[in-house]
């Protein structure tokens, strides 16, 4: 759709231009319609694509907080009655044993404590947070949560759990992920043009020297992508170790599994009750663009190694014919050599 | 590496014809071990090893949590009681002040269960941690890992879980996107097949030759009307008559095609309409829904949930707040069902996938037919003006 859009635009430029003189106006028309095109080719790949995804989230955060905060949450007035009852329950079981026999009323407080807790832990199962909805959907986490959809990371610290909210996601999702994937392919692409092109300068640089031979197509190692990515991911891990104050383990392991779109959700930045909310919020885009840039690089990566390894595959190709030959060859040679031994051997005998 | 050994190995103990044989044979096995039904298995023997591995790591692991809790609770009912016996002593027992009290308790209660309950405490007393690491279950959270879902309702918690769910996730991961390429091309051949053989009766006796026949005489009607527009006199461009042109040469050979039908041929150039892709991804989604739905009455979804259970996990989006056989563990039901209903979880995720990645492989090519067939009309019009 783009694309052919593209090309009326520059079709009514072109048009517009029409009645110049002919002999620069052909030119001018020329040089116009290229730099349209080029301009919204280049929309269409790189920051505009870019930019989408981000306008995107954007608008999906505060639809989702619109559509989450509306709703009335019955979470933590349930777990207040379920308190409230649970105290009732203890005051009788003190009153009834009022002649305190420490056996008894251990069992019996006992058996409430468990009853709430059983109770409790079924509300968190349903999504009890301990916060409040306007807290919990603020407008980092919301962001958050919309880039764990289109990027399918899916880290489910947070879902919608009002029926509008689950409507939403799942049309969000049918369309935010075409457009994420064409950001993937997109970035990968470009990183990797930009990344081949470093690797060949300095290439070039450290080989200039000694000899000056034809210019052969260079490919990236792919020890290079995998020690780019490597180093991004201790990047990301000393940092959010330093922030979240998570094992270095942890921190390395959330990198991971939320660059390979895993995304567990057993540890999210910025989910702890008991932090502080401000601090939060930068850390929360921080960690927004790092993942979005981390999975740009895996893209770019992806692209690399898929040239290097059908290259090789090429060549492991050709090795392998070439030692089936080989093996024929000498085979061949030794059977000769056996015929020729048993013929001299029985020309001896006769 | 493995191949050439074993080739040159063979080379030696046989004969000449034997060995080409052999040769055959070996690169026959390892095709198909590459390519169908060997990468299921590949798939398969990979997560059943990745569920040992996890089961072995993380099984000491749940004890320590439900130990804390057990004594969180004997701590707290002390604590009760010492409040208590002091209000006792202090004042004949007040309900208001009393209540106060321990409300305050109950709350820090709740609050270190609500801790306990994230780190993965599931409610029940028991301490044997056996539930959520069933070999079904670790089979389940072998299967998200690699498939990139990652539920999260259970997760490793030890330092070596994590670093072997590292690993596992880096080997496995490539190895699934080889399986959903594979599989999603195989079944779109065998999809496209159906669809030409059943949907458009290539079968039926006299079908083809029927519609060879309309089609040729759609063609002579087109080909009338073109030459009596020009006949007629109508100022036409240069461009018509080679549009026209072309236009005949491309139904005379479209003639060629139809009357000498190869069959085999003719299957792999249908596109598949997009709309039919679409049907199936929501006959399926829907379809996994009812039936999980019917599963899961009793753990409270609705028909809403069901399907964006299946929407979330095909999507391999996974948030986790709904997996089937989540919520029993508080009431302690049979373990078969549970193992029953992980199981059909993973092969059904494992069918969808593939059955999306075949949707997608049919969808890319009606899209590329589509676009190519835009531009050429775009390129007509332009040309025309």
């Amino acid at each position: 759709m783009e694309r052919t859009r593209s090309i009326s635009r520059s079709r009514t430029s072109s048009r517009y231009n029409y009645n110049v003189p002919k002999g620069t106006g052909r030119r001018h028309k020329e040089k116009l319609k290229d730099c349209c095109r080029k301009m919204v080719a280049f929309m269409c790949t790189q920051v505009g694509v870019g930019a989408l995804i981000i306008g995107y989230t954007i608008i999906g955060a505060v639809a989702f907080i619109h559509v989450e905060t509306s709703a009335r949450n019955t979470e933590v007035s349930e777990v207040v009655a379920i308190r409230n009852k649970t105290l009732k329950m203890l005051f009788n079981a003190v009153m009834k044993n009022n002649i305190f026999d420490h056996r008894q009323f251990n069992f019996d407080i006992d058996h409430i404590l468990k009853n709430h807790q059983a109770n409790v832990i079924e509300i968190f199962k349903h999504g009890y947070d301990e916060r409040p909805v306007e807290e919990v959907w603020s407008f980092p986490a919301a962001l958050m949560f919309c880039l764990s959809i289109i990027t399918m990371v899916g880290y489910g610290n947070m879902v919608p759990k009002t029926k509008e909210g689950k409507i939403l996601t799942m049309v969000y999702a049918l369309f935010g992920i075409p457009l994420y994937i064409l950001y993937f392919m997109n970035m990968g692409k470009i990183l990797a043009g930009s990344f081949k092109w470093i690797y060949r300068r300095i290439y070039e640089c450290s080989t200039e020297k000694d000899e000056n031979r034809t210019r052969k197509k260079i490919i990236v190692p792919s020890t290079a992508c995998l020690w780019v990515i490597f180093a991004y991911i201790l990047t990301g891990a000393i940092m959010l170790s330093e922030w979240e104050k998570w094992d270095f383990l942890d921190s390395a392991y959330f990198c991971v599994t939320s660059l390979g779109k895993v995304g567990f959700g057993d540890l999210v930045p910025g989910a702890d009750v008991n932090a502080s909310n401000h601090g939060n919020q930068t850390k929360l885009v921080i960690n927004f663009v790092y993942i979005l840039l981390g999975l740009g690089l895996v893209a770019m990566c992806y692209n690399l190694m898929k040239e290097e390894i059908k290259v090789k595959l090429k060549e492991m190709n050709e090795d392998f014919n070439q030692c089936l030959e080989d093996t024929k060859f000498k085979f061949l040679n030794c059977c000769k050599r056996c015929k020729r031994r048993n013929d001299s051997f029985y020309d001896d005998e006769y | 590496m493995e191949r050439r050994r074993s080739v040159r190995r063979l080379g030696r103990r046989y004969r000449r014809p034997w060995l080409k044989k052999c040769k055959e044979y070996i690169r026959n096995f390892i095709a198909f071990l590459f390519s169908n039904v060997g990468i299921i298995g590949l798939v398969i023997g990979y997560t059943i090893a990745g569920s040992f591995i996890f089961q072995y790591l993380e099984s000491g692991e749940q004890i320590e949590v439900h130990a804390n809790a057990l004594g969180n609770r004997t701590l707290y009912a002390r604590r009760l009681w010492n409040l208590t016996m002091d209000l006792n002593y202090n004042v004949q027992l007040l309900e208001k002040e009393y209540r106060a009290a321990v409300a305050e308790e109950l709350i820090t209660f709740q609050k270190i269960f609500v801790n306990l309950t994230r780190k993965g405490f599931d409610g029940s007393d028991d301490l044997c941690g056996k539930k959520s690491w069933s070999f079904a279950g670790a089979f389940l959270f072998s299967l998200t890992v690699i498939t990139t879902i990652g539920y999260g309702n259970i997760w490793p918690r030890t330092p070596n879980g994590k670093i072997a769910s590292i690993v596992y996730a880096i080997i496995g991961m490539p190895l699934f996107l080889l399986y959903l390429s594979n599989i999603g091309d195989v079944m779109a051949r065998s999809f496209k097949w159906i669809y030409a053989n059943l949907c458009l009766c290539r079968w039926c006796p006299g079908v083809a030759e029927r519609r060879a026949e309309r089609q040729m005489r759609r063609d002579q009607q087109k080909r009338d009307g073109s030459e009596f527009s020009n006949s007629s006199g109508s100022p036409s461009s240069i461009e018509n008559i080679e549009m026209d042109m072309t236009g005949r040469r491309e139904s005379v050979t479209s003639d060629a095609n139809t009357i000498n039908t190869d069959e085999s041929d003719d299957v792999q150039n249908i596109t598949v309409p997009i709309l039919v892709c679409l049907m199936i991804m929501v006959g399926y989604i829907c379809g996994g829904a009812t039936l999980f739905y019917q599963w899961e009455r009793d753990s409270g979804w609705t028909f809403l949930d069901a399907s964006y259970f299946c929407f979330i996990s095909l999507s391999t989006i996974g948030f986790g707040d709904f997996v089937p056989g989540d919520k029993i563990y508080g009431h302690g039901k049979i373990e078969e069902i549970l193992e029953l209903k992980f199981v059909f979880c993973s092969m059904y995720l494992m069918l969808g996938m593939a059955l999306i990645a075949m949707c997608f492989n049919l969808m890319q090519e009606e899209v590329i037919h589509k676009i190519r067939t835009t531009t050429r009309t775009i390129k007509y019009i332009f040309r025309c003006r």
